[in-house]
């Protein structure tokens, strides 16, 4: 039995020493408690409002507390009440002027969308209900262009940092350090695969959603496309990243994990922002994911042009720009420490002679 | 063309990796470094690859594109097969088509892994292994090579075989630096340095290495200082430094002394140091 | 300590259609450094994992301290695998806790040269201190047999000969040790030799046995690059040797027209063969008195 406690012993001593299992043990779970209790809230506690058409001041005041109006448009008609919900800028709309009063329910905020519709129906015959973009209210058709970034998060992180790892566990990463290729090249020509194999896996989950269920596309391809890229650049970068702070391909896979659980908890996709404890909400604010869902979610659902887009494309471009850069350097680092950058790879002098002191 | 470092300083925190080392590495000769663990071998071919920046001293090396580098670890990418880890290699020097197919055969040729060409890297045996990484060292004619203990742990065939190799490099004018832990390839390299934490202990052709060493080795079945002696085969040596007054100068008459060969020089300059210099 | 402490017996064994060890028969006995020398792919791994009971014998029988290689006879075993079976992120002493106990040993003294790193992460510690620290581990229940895998692969001279005066109070000792090396020198250091080409046992006894009717030729000139190439052209085993070039098993009559046809002035010299020599004319599978091959 001797034997087995030695065992054991040595077990937890190797434990102890491995910090990034020992975090997945213990951090993860308080992580996810606290998580869990603050985000999880399907019931949004209230609903961004617009009142469109004649006599919507008054309309307004007449509106239950749930029903938060943000946008009154005494001349607006009912194109414009559309334009606001495309544009995301208000949950529900109420178009006055006619009998019953018309509202318009944003279908792409799903659990919104299900709280207004339930209140909507105590209302009875005073309001016509009509739910757009996602009239059924169906989940799939909200979950699709979410999964859709939660593939790209998958393979951007987890698969290009343990593509990136593999060169220093087989140490022939001093052999590219040696070499007469630039960083920047070694790094976009590693990357170069996850990218067009994620661009593929994305085309193909979302042909598969809209065949499958039926997901619409209503609005630009090109513009999503444009959307994915920018993403696609921030989760590869992201995936850099977490290699320069690995040694091994498992310490990559745990670290990646890291990222990529709360990004599946706190993006909006399962857990509507809205809904979550403020003190939650901000770090949904920080993920990638949650700037890529509003951009699927607002073009294949409704169809939203990219100008009502610009927070998340913007926000996106500013996260690609300031990851891939950070991750650049680092990896620089890895690759070139003893080297000045440039002038020596640019003009190939018969010898170079590097003094320092 | 000489390669070198000269004066050269590498300190790793509170470590001196390197302290005032200044080796030449002409075109067309071998030079051999040899040293334990901590003496710095790596570092000094680090240092000359431009790979570990100086803290002092300079370094003289080619650019990249003219410089071959074999690491002490595989060396090449096990997931690839002997010929695309050339082509891979010979593609980032700019080597391409009808001229990388000619160097690829030339070179699995010289390095008799032609039978292997489809094997993958990582079922190939570490010698040939070795012969491999070798290959992409040299498929851009570097005019300097440096080699970290390209021959440690493979068998002596392939050692055979690496060292053919190294030879026909040197011999079509490649400067030549290798680190190695085995003396008799010290030996037959035009010039070896010996590092012992992170200084140079001796350096020069073998012959004035053996020159140079002074004192007297003796072989006897007890030691008669045991900080002194080391174990060959079934007796000991021992090594009397003379002319320096807090060591006793000279064996006890009756001992048999023995011509040193590389191992106890080297041996016995390390004892040297350590014995009389505060680690 | 008495009776054969390592043997085989006839001893094959197949994976598949593959033939890695071939009717092989040797022994340890106590008190002797055995050294088991051959090429990649000779046999020597697959020898010593039958040997320790790691894999079965095809045919042939096996024996550790005069029985099969149990679990109970292991435990009078020390073995350091090429490598080290260490635990890189435990101290020093934790790995040498662990290991003594996982043998019912108590747990070794520090020797002084290991005292300081005694706290130390095992992977941070130089080669030779590891391998230093792996030997401790195997040596800590007083094994009657070591079985040691290529022990000074990569170290230097003086840790080199340190390991080996532990090697050697081993046997001294009355343990029977027995040593794979790729580095010939190392071969002095034994009392016996065993030579495994392609699986067989070619060769066993001193370095005169092993080395058997191998011959050599040096070459001595000026002019040793213009030398080696022409012979090297004409196929001929050449390798370096210190300022001479030597050719095994050649012709001196032979090498003389080659170096002339070349303009090339040497003297020629036979010389005792080495054992690399007799491993290369192995390699080419051509030497005199010829082993078959398969």
């Amino acid at each position: 039995m001797l034997d087995m406690r030695a065992m054991i012993v040595k077990e937890f001593r190797e434990l102890v020493r491995d910090r990034r299992t020992l975090g997945m043990l213990i951090v993860m779970p308080l992580l996810l408690l606290v998580i869990f209790g603050y985000a999880a809230n399907f019931y949004v506690s209230s609903l961004k409002t617009a009142v469109v058409g004649p006599q919507a001041a008054q309309t307004a005041k007449t509106l239950p507390p749930f029903f938060d109006v943000t946008v009154t448009e005494p001349a607006g008609t009912q194109a414009d009440a559309e334009t606001l919900l495309r544009d995301n800028k208000v949950d529900v709309a109420f178009v006055t002027g006619q009998t019953p009063v018309l509202a318009l329910v944003n279908g792409s905020n799903l659990f919104a969308a299900q709280s207004a519709t339930a209140a909507l129906n105590k209302a009875g015959n005073q309001v016509k209900t009509q739910v757009l973009f996602n009239p059924d209210l169906k989940t799939s058709w909200v979950m699709v262009p979410a999964i859709i970034g939660l593939i790209l998060t998958f393979i951007g992180t987890i698969i290009t940092s343990i593509g990136m790892v593999r060169e220093r566990e087989a140490g022939t990463l001093e052999q590219l350090a040696v070499m007469p290729i630039r960083p920047s090249r070694v790094i976009l020509g590693k990357i170069a695969p996850y990218f067009l194999v994620a661009s593929i896996d994305m085309i193909i989950v979302t042909v598969l959603g809209i065949l499958l269920f039926s997901v619409p596309f209503n609005g630009n391809p090109f513009a999503f496309a444009l959307g994915a890229a920018i993403f696609l650049f921030v989760v590869l970068g992201l995936g850099v990243f977490i290699s320069t702070i690995s040694q091994t391909a498992g310490q990559a896979i745990q670290t990646a994990f890291f990222f990529l659980l709360p990004q599946i908890l706190l993006s909006g996709m399962i857990f509507p922002l809205e809904a979550m404890a403020a003190g939650v909400r901000w770090i949904g604010y920080l993920l990638p994911l949650t700037y890529f869902t509003m951009i699927s979610q607002g073009i294949m659902l409704r169809g939203a042009p990219i100008a009502s887009l610009w927070l998340p494309f913007v926000v996106l471009t500013v996260m690609a720009v300031v990851v891939f850069t950070g991750a650049t350097l680092r990896f620089r680092r890895d690759l070139a420490p003893g080297r000045p950058a440039s002038p020596a790879d640019s003009q190939p002098a018969e010898t170079e002679t590097v003094s320092t002191a | 063309m000489t390669y070198s470092v000269r004066s050269a300083t590498v300190r790793f925190g509170a470590t001196v990796a390197l302290d005032d080392v200044t080796v030449e590495v002409p075109a067309g000769s071998v030079v051999a470094v040899v040293g334990g663990d901590g003496a710095g071998k790596s570092t000094l071919l680090r240092a000359l690859a431009g790979e570990v920046p100086l803290d002092g001293g300079t370094v003289e090396t080619p650019p990249k594109q003219r410089l071959g580098y074999l690491p002490a670890s595989s060396g090449s990418w096990a997931a690839l097969t002997v010929t695309q880890n050339i082509d891979f290699v010979a593609g980032i020097y700019g080597l391409a088509g009808d001229e990388l197919a000619a160097r690829r055969a030339e070179l699995l040729d010289r390095a008799s892994l032609t039978h292997a060409a489809g094997r993958l890297a990582s079922q190939l045996s570490g010698g040939m292994r070795r012969k491999l990484g070798f290959v992409m060292a040299i498929v851009h004619r570097p005019a300097l090579l440096i080699l970290d203990e390209p021959t440690t742990g493979i068998d002596p065939v392939s050692r055979i075989d690496l060292w053919r190799l190294v030879s026909e490099a040197a011999a079509s004018g490649t400067a030549v630096l290798m680190s190695t832990t085995y003396l008799d390839e010290a030996e037959r390299a035009a010039h070896l340095v010996v590092l012992d934490r992170g200084r140079i202990l001796v350096q020069g052709s073998y012959d004035q290495v053996r020159a140079g060493f002074a004192g007297v080795v003796t072989q006897a079945g007890q030691p008669v200082r045991a900080e002194w002696a080391w174990r060959r085969g079934r007796v000991l040596h021992e090594y009397w430094p003379g002319g320096d007054p807090s060591t006793p100068s000279s064996p006890p008459t009756g001992a048999t002394a023995v011509a040193p060969d590389l191992e106890d020089i080297v041996i016995a300059l390390s004892l040297a140091r350590r014995n009389t210099v505060p680690a | 300590m008495t009776g054969v402490l390592l043997s085989a017996s006839h001893v094959t064994r197949r994976f598949g259609a593959f033939t890695a060890v071939d009717d092989v028969s040797m022994r340890v006995q106590p008190g002797e450094v055995a050294g088991l020398l051959g090429a990649n792919g000779a046999g020597k791994t697959t020898l010593i994992r039958m040997l320790l009971g790691l894999i079965a014998v095809t045919s042939g029988r096996v024996g550790l301290l005069g029985g099969p290689p149990d679990r109970e006879r292991r435990r009078r075993l020390g073995y350091v695998p090429q490598g080290l079976g260490l635990y890189g992120d435990l101290t020093v002493r934790e790995n040498l806790s662990f290991s003594a106990r996982a043998y019912g040993a108590a747990e070794p003294a520090l020797p002084p040269a290991l005292t300081p790193h005694a706290g130390v992460l095992v992977r941070e510690l130089p080669l030779g201190t590891q391998r230093q620290v792996a030997f401790l581990a195997a040596l800590a229940h007083a094994p009657e047999v070591l079985v040691l895998d290529e022990p000074t692969s990569g170290v230097d001279a003086l840790a080199r000969a340190a390991l080996w005066d532990t090697i050697r109070a081993q046997a001294e000792r009355g343990a029977g040790v027995l040593v794979t090396t790729h580095y010939m020198q190392e071969a002095q250091q034994c009392d016996r030799l065993l030579l495994m080409s392609d699986g067989r046992l070619v060769a066993e006894g001193s370095e005169a046995d092993i080395i058997g009717s191998t011959t050599a030729v040096a070459v001595r000139t000026a002019d040793w690059a213009q030398a080696f190439a022409a012979l090297n052209a004409a196929g001929a085993p050449v390798m370096l040797a210190g300022r001479a070039i030597r050719v095994a098993n050649a012709d001196p009559a032979g090498l003389a027209e080659v170096l002339k046809a070349a303009g090339i002035e040497a003297s020629l010299e036979p010389v005792p063969a080495t054992i690399e020599e007799r491993m290369l004319m192995l390699a080419r599978g051509t030497a005199r008195g010829t082993e078959p091959r398969r």
